[in-house]
């Protein structure tokens, strides 16, 4: 269950990253409140998370497949580019988050 | 959150004025991430958002940390803002967990963690969008 609240908290900061963009620099009203909106609904499933995960651990995989998940959405919907650096980096992230999971971390 | 992090002593007035103009934003980068870290260790003190001392210091870091990471990016390449955001962030979370909490950290996780948060940082690195001056435009066939 901690995996699919972390899971959940990950789309949520996945829209996080794309609607702040959008909202270029907290001068767009809706994109803000769609960030904030956004941003309060993951927070609360990464909470959610954080009852079984410890901090240092879910939070770390939080962000970082977050961030995994804004590159890969901008890749596949917003026309960026994928290149060797970014593949390079998101094999680091699920490497990662691969190997905690084997230590029993999570 | 105590205040060991290396801030700025008030450079002499005859110090370098474009470097202070400069450091401003970094400054206001590293307190985001500073912010960030309390946004986390407060998420996870929430237990569930059950216990009301640590989620309104969440709250609260929750907007410190958007509004100061805002200020910042308006200076700062959105890449390495990011990346270094995150990275103060994540190493903050996991050092300062155990600290906070009844949590352990293992020389095993510790390694794994750092591969992960090596990975995001390196990956809000390589997203920088870059500046292209030569475009191959006249490549279109009239």
């Amino acid at each position: 269950m901690s995996w699919l609240y972390l899971a959940i908290a990950v789309v949520f900061e996945v829209a996080v990253g794309i609607f702040a963009s959008k909202a270029n620099g907290f001068r767009h009203l809706g994109w803000t409140a769609a960030t904030l909106v956004s941003g309060a609904i993951g927070t609360l499933f990464l909470s959610f998370a954080l009852l079984t995960f410890d901090v240092g651990v879910g939070y770390a995989i939080w962000t970082s497949v977050s961030g995994v998940g804004i590159v890969v959405v901008g890749a596949l919907f917003l026309g960026q580019r994928m290149d060797w650096r970014k593949a390079l980096g998101i094999a680091a992230v699920v490497g990662g988050v691969v190997g905690l999971q084997l230590t029993g971390a999570a | 959150m105590t205040a060991t992090t290396p801030t700025a002593t008030p450079t002499a007035a005859a110090a370098t004025a474009p470097t202070e103009r400069k450091a401003g934003p970094w400054l206001v980068l590293l307190l985001a991430g500073v912010f960030e870290v309390g946004y986390a260790l407060s998420v996870g003190g929430s237990e569930g958002f059950t216990l009301v001392g640590w989620s309104v210091s969440a709250v609260v870091f929750f907007l410190l940390t958007l509004y100061a990471l805002s200020v910042a990016l308006k200076t700062i390449d959105v890449g390495i803002g990011y990346a270094v955001w995150a990275g103060i962030g994540a190493v903050g979370a996991a050092l300062l967990g155990p600290v906070f909490f009844d949590e352990t950290l293992t020389p095993l996780r510790a390694l794994w963690l750092a591969v992960i948060i090596g990975g995001v940082v390196w990956l809000k690195l390589a997203d920088m969008p870059k500046k292209r001056h030569h475009r191959p435009e006249h490549a279109s066939n009239g």
